[in-house]
């Protein structure tokens, strides 16, 4: 369960502080949530508060009762964090070096740790891809790679920031059939409606504000509404 | 981004001699055979090191003669014009030297990542750094370091070519702001985005700021 209790955030701006992230409180127990919003309202700094890579200026965060900013590492260990761009995620030449690499403190013989990595990428149905350059790989491919190395610690929790955006139909249906799949509670940002769709709580995030929460359908619909105006260019109601 | 091979190569799998060979006794030819060649100075010792690092490639490690070439293939612009200094300077041996000695280096280095694997490779850094852990050092973090560090190079000869392409493409490639800015910009975004993902991999991290990389977005 992740617990907000009026987590802001704040940042260093020419006229003062700047708010990016008005007060928030909300309870998240669903398996899996979407945040949708516009580029710029928050979304991912929203994300980034559930495992601690930005740590509230106000208020604080709670997952599974630990503060993200007093036992921020712990925190880690139970949320494991997609980006949008896998290729600045993943760290090693190859993807089964990557996986080792997040095995590396858990796993200290070589040998076990190249036969669980092996092992993962069977599971997610990359081990013909384990030995290729990261650079070698497709977009999705390399999402993949990079959604199984975080996976290989079983996390709890897993929050992705737009995990479709980079790729093609193809990948992105993939990529959301695996996450499907995935036993841990999920949190993820997109600007893809009907991936939103498929969730069972939707949060509307508006220039730093949680502006709507609840049923997907209800939520698209309230999302389609804020912009629908906004969207509009300059000629568009002749 | 485009798909980029590194100046030292990635593993590639086999059997051979070199592959079996422990990393230490790779790791002290590497450093012998560069610091021969550097500090004798002489052609006949740079043409041996050079004879010797082929035959490293073809019977030692038994791999194909195309990776002798491809180290050596984004380099030779620059190569070509530091031999075609040191020959208006100091002669055509100095340049024969310079481009044989920079060769040795970079083939003998490139043979040595080719054939150990990334993993055996960071084991072997790490400990490396074991004995400066009571200075304070984490062998862990070290190893972590340099093996992102050639990771990184890679990703910046890639956005060296892209950045090119994109200047080419506005007809600004004769103007060096439009080359180096975004080279730069990219490079300190990619640092971040990197130690951004390591952080929350909870890889050598040094523990969150109140709201720092916090975005918009």
């Amino acid at each position: 369960m992740i617990v907000f209790e009026g987590a802001t955030v704040s940042v260093p701006g020419p006229d003062g502080d700047r708010r990016i992230l008005e007060p928030l409180s909300v309870t998240l127990a669903e398996r899996r949530i979407a945040v949708i919003g516009a580029n710029g309202s928050g979304k991912s700094t929203l994300l980034k508060l559930i495992n601690g890579l930005v740590t509230p200026t106000a208020g604080r965060v709670l997952v599974e009762g630990l503060d993200t900013v007093k036992a921020g590492r712990a925190v880690r260990q139970r949320v494991g964090f997609v980006f949008t761009d896998p290729l600045s995620q993943l760290v090693m030449p190859t993807g089964l070096e990557d996986v080792e690499l997040s095995l590396r403190a858990r796993l200290r013989n070589p040998t076990e740790r190249r036969t669980t990595a092996l092992g993962v990428l069977e599971r997610f149905g990359l081990a013909p891809l384990a030995e290729q350059s990261i650079y070698d790989l497709s977009g999705g491919e390399r999402q993949l790679m990079a959604l199984a190395a975080v996976l290989a610690v079983d996390p709890r929790i897993l929050v992705a920031d737009e995990p479709t955006t980079l790729l093609d139909l193809r990948n992105e249906r993939r990529v959301r059939r695996l996450f499907s799949g995935l036993d841990q509670q999920l949190v993820f940002t997109t600007h893809d409606l009907e991936f939103a769709a498929d969730s069972d709580r939707v949060l509307v995030i508006d220039d730093g504000r949680l502006v709507f929460d609840g049923d997907p359908r209800t939520a698209i619909d309230h999302y389609r509404g804020l912009h629908l105006d906004a969207g509009k260019l300059p000629g568009d109601d002749r | 981004m485009r798909g980029h091979g590194s100046l030292l190569g990635t593993y590639v799998d086999g059997d051979s001699l070199l592959h079996r060979a422990p990393l230490w006794s790779k790791g002290l030819g590497v450093l012998l055979l560069s610091t021969g060649v550097l500090f004798a100075n002489r052609p006949a010792v740079t043409g041996a090191a050079l004879a010797l690092v082929t035959v490293g490639y073809l019977v030692g490690a038994r791999l194909s003669p195309i990776h002798l070439w491809r180290p050596l293939a984004p380099v030779w612009p620059m190569l070509v014009i530091l031999a075609g200094y040191q020959l208006i300077v100091n002669g055509p041996a100095a340049a024969l030297l310079l481009v044989g000695n920079i060769g040795t280096c970079l083939l003998a280095a490139r043979l040595l990542t080719l054939t150990t694997e990334g993993q055996r490779l960071l084991d072997g850094l790490v400990s490396l750094a074991v004995p400066f852990r009571r200075l304070g050092a984490d062998p862990e973090r070290f190893g972590l370091t340099l093996a992102l560090m050639t990771r990184s190079v890679p990703y910046l000869v890639g956005s060296v070519a892209d950045v090119r392409d994109a200047a080419r493409a506005r007809g600004l490639e004769r103007n060096p702001r439009a080359l180096v800015i975004p080279v730069v910009i990219g490079a300190v975004a990619y640092a971040h985005q990197t130690g951004e993902a390591l952080a929350a991999r909870g890889l050598g991290e040094a523990g969150p700021s109140a709201a720092a990389g916090a975005s918009e977005d």
